[in-house]
């Protein structure tokens, strides 16, 4: 690597140098407590894949050319040069991590270790070496978001025949204006993705429950916050916000996916609209009495898991459980859960990635909590969740079902 | 030449060391505080009832640490309290407060039981970091640091074990190192006759460079954490 780009390098990690960025960087004591509280340190038991081992391959960078002491004494804090040999530790760090932010939880310091690996990002991304299916999906994201109105009348086309599913779920009503798109002036802005059962079943629930609402032009998830990208990030972002401000709505309802959800909710600072999880709206609905539930229906038992952006950084953790209990005849929690929950292994974008072998080992720590549970069925409401789970079932030859929670919702309704 | 260079560490030494410690937190405060902030909230949930006092008992209290490591928890505790006690009687070897009087004692609070609290600690802290996965994780500042604090803790035990039990000919009185300490605040800075008198002499001067080394590193290293550590933990509940 030559010094042009070994500088700019590290005009990138100076970008990203913020507040909390600092305590971070300053604050770990390197006292363990973290070191096997992630899941993927659980599956395959080394240094590199421990919180804190992640974290110093990025401190010791940032401390050779950012910080005074770390430039005149380099082996006080064992300071690393910037080469290619760093750049393949960074990629291994960054892009195994999931952003599950369980490490957090049992850090003193409360210490964010991928916030911290943002810098890791950063660097890949000016070194041109983070991962190709990332940047081209939020590259795509971005395009998309550009030049929307290229993609609108295909997009009509294909809602035109999600509307006729949504029909004959319904009971066989008219199809017409199942999915109301471009609706100035309605409640809710449901964003989906790009799987069609992903607007379906929602679509079956606001409907059922006569919600004034409208579909986003976009996919909720969010490729640019994978990547690392912070530009990225926002712009994708943005694309639903401004979206939610042209037609008015009062709120946003995000389909089954924990960052979709916690970036707008929590990283985009204040909007003039709320933002909600679909769950949160399956919960509301039901508490007003607007769609019914066949009551304990559900006879196998039934075991949840907590989608880490939804519940331990997103706060949603008893309205699951509240319509799971009411479905299921036998719900049993898994241990730990909520904010100790551990991580599936498929967060961070990494269910993107060609990395199947890897995602299964360090998918173990779910394995044994469900089958500590005994449970038939596994639900989670994360799209990435649900696609991990079946990797794990599938790597593991698990006997048990993993389902949607809208999904159950819609099949269930009274 | 001994003589100017044990001055040289008991007088100007000391003011480098504390201008060091205090110049430092000032710059990492200011680094600090001219970076930007992020728009959202990086929180974890839940926030609790009252975020601000949440933080505090993480920050006090420590349970992330009790929750998964008992004996470490009791050390980090024993520690810090120590350290606390620690401050308050090297203030009360400037000068008398009536405050610190609330529990009556003879100088200073806790005596004996403090250096031998700390010595401890630091050993288990050391020792801890011989043994995996510390050992992989850890870099040779926690050693260096660990290592100085014992240096100090030792030669600062010593001392005050000789001037309790009157070993002969070692005890200072606690008048000699009030003149010393307080002198500092005056424009005639000196180490007081009674000290230098001593044959002891030379363990203070061990002292005082130990613990003048770890108050220059203190900016510069993990131990930020007594400063910072309440702003991340908010950060985790805001
Ligand atoms: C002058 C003040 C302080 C000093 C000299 C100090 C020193 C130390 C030392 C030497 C350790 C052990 C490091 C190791 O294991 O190698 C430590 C750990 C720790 N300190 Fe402090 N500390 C101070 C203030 C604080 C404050 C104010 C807090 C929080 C309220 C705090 C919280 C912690 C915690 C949570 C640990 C555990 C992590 C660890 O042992 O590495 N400290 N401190
Ligand atoms: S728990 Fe926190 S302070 Fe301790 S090693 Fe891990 S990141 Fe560092
Ligand atoms: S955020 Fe999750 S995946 Fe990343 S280091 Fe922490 S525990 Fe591991």
């Amino acid at each position: 690597m030559d010094n042009e780009k070994r500088k700019e390098l590290i005009g990138l990690m100076k970008t990203r140098l913020t507040r909390p960025m600092r305590y971070y960087l300053d604050l770990c004591t390197r006292c363990g407590l973290c070191y096997d509280t992630c899941h993927v340190f659980y599956g395959i038991p080394k240094k590199e894949y421990s919180p804190v081992g992640r974290a110093e391959v990025v401190r010791r960078i940032f401390k050779k050319y950012l910080r005074p002491s770390g430039k005149l004494f380099p082996f006080w804090g064992d300071s690393k040069e910037i080469d290619d040999h760093s750049m393949d530790e960074l990629l291994d760090a960054a892009f195994s991590c999931t952003a599950c932010r369980r490490c957090m939880v049992h850090c003193p310091f409360a210490i964010d270790t991928p916030f911290l690996l943002g810098i890791a990002k950063s660097l890949l991304i000016g070194n041109e070496s983070a991962p190709d299916e990332l940047s081209i999906l939020a590259d795509g994201a971005v395009e998309k978001g550009k030049s929307i109105d290229e993609f609108k009348d295909g997009f009509r086309e294909v809602i035109k025949d999600l509307e006729k599913e949504v029909a004959v779920k319904l009971g066989g009503v008219p199809p017409e204006g199942l999915i109301p798109m471009d609706k100035a002036g309605a409640d809710i802005l449901f964003v989906g993705l790009s799987g069609a059962h992903s607007i379906v079943h929602p679509a079956v629930i606001l409907n059922s429950a006569g919600a004034n609402w409208t579909l986003s032009w976009f996919e909720a998830v969010n490729f640019g916050a994978f990547l690392g990208d912070p530009r990225k990030m926002d712009f994708i972002a943005n694309r639903i916000i401004n979206e939610a401000k042209a037609l008015g709505v009062k709120e946003v309802v995000i389909v089954e996916c924990g960052t979709a959800y916690r970036i707008p909710k929590y990283l985009m600072g204040p909007q003039p609209f709320k933002v909600s999880s679909i769950v949160e709206v399956i919960h509301r609905f039901l508490s007003e009495g607007k769609i019914k539930l066949n009551e304990k229906t559900i006879t196998d038992p039934v075991t949840y898991h907590d989608p880490c952006q939804l519940g331990r950084n997103g706060g949603v953790y008893e309205e699951p459980r509240e319509i799971l209990s009411a479905l299921a005849a036998d719900f049993r929690d898994m241990t730990p859960n909520r904010k100790y929950n551990w991580c599936c292994g498929g967060g961070g974008g990494l269910v993107a990635l060609d990395n199947e072998e890897f995602r299964i080992k360090s998918g173990k720590a779910k394995y044994d909590q469900i089958v500590a549970t005994g449970a038939k069925i596994v639900v989670s409401a994360c799209e990435n969740c649900i696609f991990q789970l079946d990797t794990i079932k599938a790597g593991y030859s698990m006997d048990v079902e993993m389902k949607s929670l809208t999904e159950l919702v819609a099949e269930n309704l009274a | 030449m001994w003589d100017s260079i044990y001055y040289f560490v008991m007088v100007p030494m000391v003011y480098i060391a504390f201008g060091t410690l205090f110049g430092g937190i000032l710059f990492k405060f200011i680094v600090v505080l001219r970076s930007p902030k992020i728009k959202g909230t990086l929180a974890v949930f839940p926030r609790g009832p009252v975020p601000k006092l949440g933080a505090l008992r993480d920050s006090f209290f420590i349970p992330d640490a009790f929750r998964k490591d008992k004996v470490f928890w009791f050390f980090i505790i024993a520690f810090h309290a120590a350290f606390l006690l620690l401050i308050i009687g090297h203030l009360e070897l400037v000068r008398e407060f009536a405050l610190f009087q609330i529990i009556p004692h003879y100088v200073f609070l806790g005596a004996g039981w403090v250096g031998v609290v700390l010595i401890a600690s630091t050993l288990y802290f050391l020792f801890r970091r011989f043994k995996s996965p510390w050992r992989e994780i850890s870099v040779p500042e926690d050693y260096i640091i660990l290592l100085l604090l014992f240096l100090a803790f030792i030669f600062g035990s010593h001392m005050n074990l000789a001037s309790r039990y009157g070993i002969a000919g070692f005890d200072i009185p606690v008048q000699s190192y009030r003149e010393y300490l307080s002198s500092f605040f005056t424009s005639t800075p000196h180490v007081s006759r009674g000290i230098i008198a001593s044959p002891h002499y030379v363990i203070v001067v061990l002292h005082v460079f130990f613990a003048n080394l770890f108050l220059m590193l203190f900016p510069f290293s993990k131990m930020v954490h007594s400063v910072f550590m309440f702003a991340a933990q908010f950060i985790k509940r805001k």
